[in-house]
């Protein structure tokens, strides 16, 4: 690719994970010149796919996709790019007991395994369905809005948030209200007012914790819960699905729109520094010493290192730098990916079949997570943890040699912050508690290790600077959501900085592989322009 | 006898009584019944041991709008407020402790734990008197329920922005944020002393089944905050204990006119046609009723004395899935000699508190949420006879203390005199730890679980408030949504108490709410509306 480094662009994307990405895709769309600059040797963030080991790629971080936002992938034609999404098609929880609990995709078929735990819940499963339909409905065009200042009495905002207003006077009371539960609630007590069999809540309640350093039972999980729910493949609501050739597939695809769109992209190129004059960013001076000219950057970084590490402090007024410092991270998620020389066999569905297809769940009871909560509340990581497991060679085998498998276990609790701190040892000890605990429902599982990675929250930190190694660039709780995501007053992609954008998961609406925030991001900047 | 009363208000506790006084002064006929012998719901003082008054239940009167106070003409009535000239404190061992209250002495009792902390003590509690003034603005009017499509609705619901963008920008935002916070979140990132993050964490979570790190937890600590100068709870006392107040209140109830009945149960309310009808006594006796205002919790107003065959089954579904899930006990104790906890008398008139640090009340927390009651419990006491020496004899003291964690649902076992008991041990030797005379100076002890709560008081699970005050359960969402303005599906059916907005803390205000809607509603067209 040409280097242009003594000449100027329009805009320079700090950061190509996949909301930076979006953005310099619209941005070169709308005919910018645009380039990106990605500290690593490839681009996509937490989205990446990589040859960990010979013959084995796995989506080292993020590792499955359902949020990504149907407009972006129309806008950018993505499919055309590469972009195939396979869908995770059941859940499984095994639990102690040599039972389990299974979510199918065929609806008889899920059906009928929640009768033989429930008939009650099965009963309630439909109505829950459409509920949870609902609302994500009633949050869909909130998602996709940027988000009003209340405190501002310019038009735009006035006409924002009577925009909101009548949104939510649409909605009538009933749905209102069960909207404004669902916000506030814990998801535990919220699945408790539909369903009684355990491990259905739980394994439901599990996806309201991801991410938060919450437990099921404190309220605010619930939003989570919604949140998971969001995601839309081809329409459907709650659709998991896998990128072929793991979640790197999506950040390619993106790239090569923006490459299409004329967006130049450079790895291995850290930018250090945000270059201020007079309030006004005129370009980025990389690690290595270049400066490069630009008439808009944006980072695509957490709002810590968009405020604290790309500006120098002083540029930015007291209260802002305070309120980014108490912005919460968090990071309470490890990652474990495995290369495996056959399949796991679980005891309580043995050998292979549909179940390996799907994701597996550790999620047996709500008292299981919450426990799991407990060990990380004060410090350390959970001796039973969560997990959520694929197996991504079975649904695409390109990801393993033939005959062997790929295995990604999504851990939580594991926190950033680690009595005395995390080292390999912890490390270590961290990886053979996740095994251990898979092992148990999976016996075979020790023997067929070939290799295994093992990543805390301080090496994500570390891998993809995701500070605090929170996956989601900031905790997705109520107080740092909409117009308080990252912080009141700039959560409409600007900065105190004239022409320095922000445009990653940190701002509106927050994580997961949605490219929202990239997206509306963009539109701010070509608005300002 | 069949005489017809406007309304029948069954219960007389605060609230009830504050809406009976409210409807007999605008010339309404109202008619209290009590099923006990005192007054006062939890608020009651009682010779609990020989020559001892004790406030069983509720340990001080809450938050009480100097409106109704002014109204009702309590004072004439005989309620004297007394100056505790003390709010909280915290003891550390050794005699010192923090001490928070309107003084002086306060920053240099938080300067001793950290000087940092101290600096930032002003702009803090400050900020928790504005936010928290701001909530009480909430709380001086039923809640409009923003989809509402009422004209005067939406007025009232533009004066509710209005008055929030008036706190101006920084405060305006801070509300926002800080409702929805973790207590523990907002208190780590102003100070840094776990004693005084721990004793202000326990506003967040007092009568709450859920922890300092658990979100929402933040408001709590505003609610308990209603009516305060600061980041202080100080307590408003009453001369002759917590019974006294609905004693005024009963006498103010008998100036203009009202008639009280006490030791009469209702058994049920009868509704026909979708109205009230009457209200059956216990011995069957029927009170012909077109109003009838209900202090109990609304489960049991909707589950137990209304027939449920009356209700909308979706109506009903949102009445169960209320949670009130009791968490604290109750512990008396008649005392021969002051607890020495080493410091000066003046430490110990308000509340003594005893939550270490957040993580300690976390923990204690961890072990209900698995049915079980703490090792390490949150206490909060009292020792009420020295602000008001007439409460014990003299040189003897009466004690009251709050304890938290005991979950109503034990995982294991039943509440019975054996667990009650050692949950009496347990308490007393956590404070001992703090006060070490004290197992020696106790003459007599009455502990009440959650269980006792709810035999003695009638609350559903021994809930203090009628319901968590979680964010989906208060404002517009309280009792259930929809219906957060004292009216109920049944035409003439209002409830008053703490189970309605703005629930349990600022006393009273149910019932005051309740009577004002009634009486708007009385002078419109008599129907419910939303």
């Amino acid at each position: 690719m040409a280097t242009r480094s003594m000449s100027s662009y329009d805009a320079i994307v700090i950061g190509g994970g996949h909301n930076g990405l979006v953005a310099a895709a619209y941005l070169a769309k709308a005919g910018k010149r645009v380039l990106v600059l990605e500290r690593r040797h490839v681009v996509g963030g937490a989205a990446v796919s990589e040859e960990v080991f010979p013959g084995f790629t796995f989506s080292v971080f993020s590792y499955v996709v359902s949020l990504l936002r149907p407009e972006i992938i129309r806008d950018l034609e993505l499919p055309r790019h590469g972009l195939q999404i396979l869908p995770l098609e059941s859940t499984l929880t095994p639990l102690p007991n040599g039972d389990y609990f299974a979510a199918w995709a065929d609806h008889d078929q899920a059906r009928q395994e929640l009768y033989r735990h429930s008939p009650k819940d099965a009963e309630a499963y439909d109505e829950f369905g459409r509920l949870m339909h609902h609302m994500a409905m009633a949050v869909k065009p909130i998602i996709g809005m940027v988000p009003p200042d209340p405190t501002s009495l310019s038009p735009k905002d006035l006409l924002g948030l009577g925009r909101l207003g009548r949104h939510f006077h649409g909605l009538g009371d009933d749905k209102f209200c069960a909207l404004f539960k669902l916000m506030t609630m814990s998801s535990a007590d919220f699945l408790e007012e539909w369903f009684e069999c355990e491990p259905l809540k739980a394994t439901k309640s599990a996806s309201g914790i991801i991410g938060t350093f919450l437990g099921p039972r404190s309220p605010g999980t619930a939003y989570v819960l919604l949140h998971h729910y969001m995601g839309e493949i081809d329409g459907a609501f709650r659709a998991w699905g896998f990128a072929k050739g793991g979640t790197g597939g999506i950040s390619e695809a993106i790239a090569s729109a923006a490459r299409t769109f004329g967006a130049e992209i450079r790895t291995e190129a850290e930018v250090s520094q945000v270059i201020v004059k007079n309030g006004r960013a005129s370009g980025v001076a990389l690690a290595d010493g270049t400066e490069l000219k630009a008439k808009v950057v944006v980072s695509a970084l957490d709002p810590n290192l968009t405020f604290l590490k790309l500006l120098d402090p002083h540029e930015l007024p007291d209260d802002l730098v305070k309120g980014v410092r108490q912005f919460k991270f968090r990071g309470s998620s490890g990652k474990v990916n495995l290369a495996l020389s056959e399949l796991p066999d679980f005891t309580c569905m043995p050998g292979r079949g549909p179940h390996l297809r799907g994701a597996i769940s550790i999620s047996p009871s709500i008292d299981y997570l919450e426990r799991a909560y407990d060990d990380a509340k004060y410090g350390e990581f959970s001796r039973q943890p969560y997990m959520d497991v694929i197996i991504p060679s079975m649904i695409d085998p390109h990801m393993a040699p033939p005959g062997k498998h790929v295995m990604s276990c999504f851990v939580q609790y594991a926190p950033y912050q680690l009595n005395g701190g995390w080292n390999d040892a912890k490390r270590e000890a961290f990886g053979d508690t996740v095994v251990d605990t898979l092992a148990k429902f999976a016996p075979n599982l020790k023997s067929a290790i070939i290799h295994r990675q093992v990543l805390t929250p301080k090496d994500m930190e570390d891998m993809v600077g995701l500070t605090e190694g929170n996956i989601f660039q900031g905790e997705l709780a109520l107080q740092q959501l909409f117009f308080l995501r990252p912080l009141p007053q700039w959560a409409k992609y600007r900065t105190p900085v004239r022409r320095f954008y922000q445009c990653g998961a940190g701002t509106h609406p927050g994580g997961g592989i949605m490219g929202a925030s990239g997206r509306l991001a963009a539109v701010e900047i070509l608005r300002d322009w | 006898m069949s005489r017809a009363y406007d309304a029948v208000v069954i219960g007389a506790g605060v609230g009830e009584l504050v809406a009976a006084n409210y409807l007999a002064r605008a010339g309404q006929r109202v008619l209290v019944l009590e099923d006990h012998d005192v007054l006062g719901g939890v608020h009651v003082t009682e010779e609990a041991f020989p020559g001892f008054r004790v406030d069983t239940c509720a340990s001080d009167i809450g938050f009480l709008n100097p409106q109704i106070i002014q109204d009702l003409d309590l004072s004439t009535h005989g309620l004297e407020v007394l100056s505790v000239e003390s709010g909280v404190f915290a003891p550390v061992g050794n005699g010192d402790g923090l001490l928070l209250r309107d003084g002086a002495d306060t920053m240099a009792s938080i300067a001793r734990l950290s000087p940092a902390d101290a600096s930032r003590w002003m702009p803090f509690s400050e900020r928790i008197a504005r936010l928290a003034g701001f909530l009480w603005s909430l709380y001086c009017e039923a809640p409009p329920l923003p989809t509402s499509k009422d004209r005067k609705d939406l007025f009232a619901l533009l004066g509710i922005g209005r008055r929030l963008r008036g706190l101006g920008k920084v405060d305006m935002l801070e509300f926002l944020r800080t409702v929805p916070m973790p207590v523990a979140d907002l208190l780590d990132d102003w100070f840094e002393s776990d004693v005084l993050k721990g004793c202000l964490g326990a506003a967040g979570v007092s009568h709450l089944f859920q922890g300092p790190k658990s979100a929402g937890t933040a408001f709590v600590m505003l609610h308990h905050h209603v009516g305060q100068p600061g980041a202080l709870r100080s307590r408003t006392v009453v001369r002759g204990g917590v019974g006294s107040l609905a004693s005024a209140l009963a006498r103010a109830f008998g100036a203009s006119g009202g008639e009280l009945r006490s030791e009469t149960g209702v058994d049920r309310i009868l509704v026909r046609a979708g109205r009230v009808s009457a209200v059956v006594m216990q011995g069957g006796e029927e009170i012909p009723a077109s109003r009838v205002v209900c202090g109990a919790d609304p489960k049991r107003t909707f589950l137990e004395l209304v027939d449920p065959t009356h209700l909308d089954p979706e109506f009903l579904q949102r009445v169960q899935h209320i949670k009130l899930q009791g968490v604290a006990a109750k512990v008396n104790l008649a005392l021969s000699e002051l607890p020495d906890f080493g410091c000066s008398e003046t430490n110990l008139r308000g509340t003594i508190s005893i939550a270490p640090s957040l993580d300690y009340l976390e923990r204690a927390y961890d072990a209900s949420k698995y049915g079980r009651i703490s090792d390490q419990p949150y206490l909060e006491a009292v020792i009420p006879s020295l602000v008001d020496p007439s409460l014990a004899p003299s040189g003897k003291h009466v004690m009251s203390v709050w304890m938290q964690y005991a979950p109503y649902r034990l995982q294991e076992g039943e509440w019975g005199p054996e667990t009650r008991e050692a949950l009496g041990d347990r308490v007393i030797d956590t404070l001992a730890q703090y006060a070490p005379n004290l197992p020696a100076a106790i003459m007599d002890r009455q502990v009440l679980s959650p269980r006792d709560i709810e035999s003695r008081f009638g609350f559903t699970e021994g809930h203090f408030y009628q319901g968590d005050l979680t964010l989906d359960q208060v404002l517009f969402m309280r009792p259930v949504p929809g219906w957060s303005r004292y009216a109920t599906p049944i035409e003439g059916l209002y409830l008053a108490g703490p189970g309605t907005h703005p629930g349990g803390g600022p006393t009273g205000m149910s019932g005051y709410l309740a009577a004002r809607q009634m009486l708007k509603q009385r002078r419109r067209q008599p129907r419910s509306t939303v």
